[in-house]
C-alpha cells in the first residue's frame, strides 16, 4: 500500500540530490597515485614474506642437518652388515 | 581485503590488458563512471563517497585480470560501492554506539550543500529513505535512481531477484507510512 506518485517523487528527490554532488576534478590523479602506491606496497610485502619463508625453511633444514650424528649412516643402517675384505670374496664361477 | 563485488566469478581466463593497458582501461572507466558512482554512494548515505569510490576503483585495478569481461567492470564497481557503503555505515553505527552518541544522526556527504538544493518535501523524502534499513535503501536507490532491472539490482546487491522485489516493496510501504505520519 504505497501512496500514489511516491515512486515519481522518489525519482525527483534522488535526481535533485544527485545533481548537487560534484566530483573533485583532481580525483583521478589522487586515486590512481593511491592505488599504485598500495599495489607496490602489496607486492613488496609479498616479496618480503616469500623471502622470509624461504630463509626460515633453509635455516631449519641446515639446523636439522647440523644436528645429525656424522657416524650414523642412514642408508647402510643394517647392524649385521660388515664390509667384506677383497680376499674373502667368493671367486667360484669367475674366469 | 575480501572481495566485495559480485562480477569476478569467471571460470575461463580471457585475455585482458595488463600493465599500461590496464592503466588505460581503468582510467577510461574512471572518466566514465566516477561521478555517477560518487552520486550513488551519496544517495546510499556514505559520509566519504569519494573515498568509497576510490577504494572501488582500487579493487577493480587489483583484480583486473580476474574480471569476467571488460563490460562487467561497471557492474563490479557498482556492486563494490554498494557493499563498501553498507560496511562503512555499519562501522559508523558501531563506533557511535560505543561512543554513547546513539542519538546522533549518521553524518553523510549530502548533509551540507547538496541538501540545500532540495525542496522541503524532497528533504523529508530523502530523510525517510535514510531511515530505512540498508537493504531497502539500496534497492530503492538502484531501482528509482539508476532505473536498474531486478536482475541487475540483484547482481549489484549480491541477492536474488525475489529478495529485491521484497526489499523494494517493503521499502516503498515503509516510506509511504513515514510520509503519512509526517502529514
Amino acid at each position: 500500500m504505497t501512496m500514489p506518485g511516491t515512486d515519481e517523487r522518489l525519482r525527483e528527490a534522488f535526481g535533485a540530490l544527485a545533481a548537487g554532488v560534484q566530483a573533485d576534478p583532481d580525483a583521478y590523479r589522487r586515486a590512481s597515485a593511491g592505488w599504485r602506491r598500495r599495489h607496490r606496497r602489496r607486492r613488496l610485502v609479498l616479496a618480503i614474506v616469500a623471502a622470509v619463508v624461504f630463509t626460515a625453511a633453509d635455516a631449519v633444514g641446515l639446523w636439522a642437518l647440523s644436528q645429525a650424528d656424522p657416524n650414523t649412516h642412514v642408508i647402510f643402517s643394517d647392524p649385521s652388515y660388515r664390509p667384506v675384505a677383497p680376499e674373502q670374496v667368493d671367486r667360484i664361477g669367475q674366469p | 581485503m575480501k572481495d566485495v563485488g559480485t562480477s569476478l566469478q569467471r571460470t575461463e581466463p580471457i585475455p585482458e590488458p595488463s600493465g599500461p593497458d590496464r592503466e588505460a582501461a581503468v582510467a577510461e572507466l574512471f572518466e566514465a563512471h566516477h561521478l555517477p558512482l560518487v552520486r550513488l554512494a551519496v544517495l546510499l548515505g556514505a559520509d566519504d563517497a569519494e573515498d568509497v569510490v576510490a577504494e572501488a576503483f582500487y579493487q577493480l585495478y587489483r583484480r583486473w585480470p580476474r574480471l569476467r569481461s571488460p563490460e562487467a567492470a561497471a557492474t563490479y564497481l557498482r556492486s563494490v560501492v554498494v557493499n563498501l557503503t553498507r560496511m562503512r555505515i555499519r562501522h559508523l553505527q558501531v563506533v557511535r554506539k560505543h561512543a554513547a552518541r546513539t542519538g546522533d544522526e549518521l553524518a553523510h556527504a549530502a548533509s551540507g550543500e547538496e541538501r540545500a538544493v532540495l525542496r522541503d518535501d524532497q528533504k523529508a523524502l530523502v530523510d525517510a529513505v535514510r531511515a530505512l534499513p540498508a537493504r531497502q535503501r539500496e534497492a530503492l536507490v538502484l531501482r528509482f535512481w539508476l532505473d536498474l532491472r531486478e536482475s541487475e539490482i540483484a547482481d549489484a546487491m549480491g541477492i536474488t531477484a525475489g529478495s529485491v522485489k521484497v526489499h523494494v516493496s517493503r521499502g516503498m510501504a515503509a516510506l509511504s507510512r513515514m510520509l503519512e505520519e509526517r502529514r
